[in-house]
């Protein structure tokens, strides 16, 4: 039985861990690439939030491979999966009405703002 | 999963309150259910993101009222159940006993 002792906790905490996978996956996007985020209501755990279902975007970086944490959560099974970086305009995300001279007052973004999300392959599709 | 966590957009919270010289527990009780749960992770049952999902399992009413540390505790104890570890009647017990004054 695994048992974390008193003197590990600080280097374990300090080292951190990753759920980078050694593995190479062919990436489906490129720098640059148009997206939309699927329109997904899953029961299990997503790392894609309401807010961005079905927006569309543009793939800023490719962090490489990870455990894809949907299926991880689901049943345990380290999946390896693409995660990018996707800037979507903040214009896409919440619609016009920010930027009405009372709604940017109570201290939202500029019209002009993006916001960017860490997204894995499968949430997303080429427009 | 659509549950309470899942907050962004969100309205009617009013502003965040930014603690100067935030402390890291607020009281005694989160640094044991914090210690408790990497404890329970190293032993490895459950990995880190059926850990999350626990957490986002919660009665969303109680979620949205709850702290921080009692997001945690929550999914520890829901994750002890559902592997066997501990039942929920286990649970209740230790609770009613220690909310028993010693005679």
């Amino acid at each position: 039985m695994p048992v974390l002792t008193a003197k590990q906790v600080e280097p374990e905490l300090r080292r951190g861990s990753s759920t980078r996978m050694a593995v190479d996956v062919d990436p489906r996007f490129r720098v640059g690439d148009e997206v939309i985020t699927r329109k997904m209501n899953p029961r299990g755990h997503t790392r894609l939030p309401r807010y961005a279902r079905g927006r569309r975007g543009i793939v800023v970086r490719d962090h490489g491979v990870f455990i894809f944490p949907d299926r991880h959560a689901a049943d345990g099974l380290k999946t390896p999966q693409r995660l990018y970086s996707v800037r979507f305009s903040h214009h896409e995300l919440w619609g016009p009405n920010h930027d009405r001279p009372d709604v940017t007052r109570a201290g939202f973004p500029p019209i002009n703002a993006s916001i960017f999300l860490d997204l894995f392959d499968e949430y997303l599709e080429s427009l | 999963m659509n549950g309470a966590h899942d907050l962004g957009g969100m309205h009617g919270f009013g502003p965040i309150d930014n603690e100067g010289d935030e402390p890291i527990f607020h009281a005694d009780w989160e640094r044991r259910a914090f210690a408790i749960t990497l404890a329970m992770g190293a032993y490895g049952a459950w990995n880190l993101d059926q850990s999350r999902f626990a957490r986002e399992c919660s009665d969303p009413a109680h979620y949205l009222s709850g702290s921080y540390y009692e997001h945690w505790l929550d999914g520890l104890e829901r994750l002890l159940i559902e592997s066997g570890l501990l039942s929920e009647q286990e649970i209740a017990e230790r609770v009613a006993d220690l909310a028993t004054p010693a005679a």
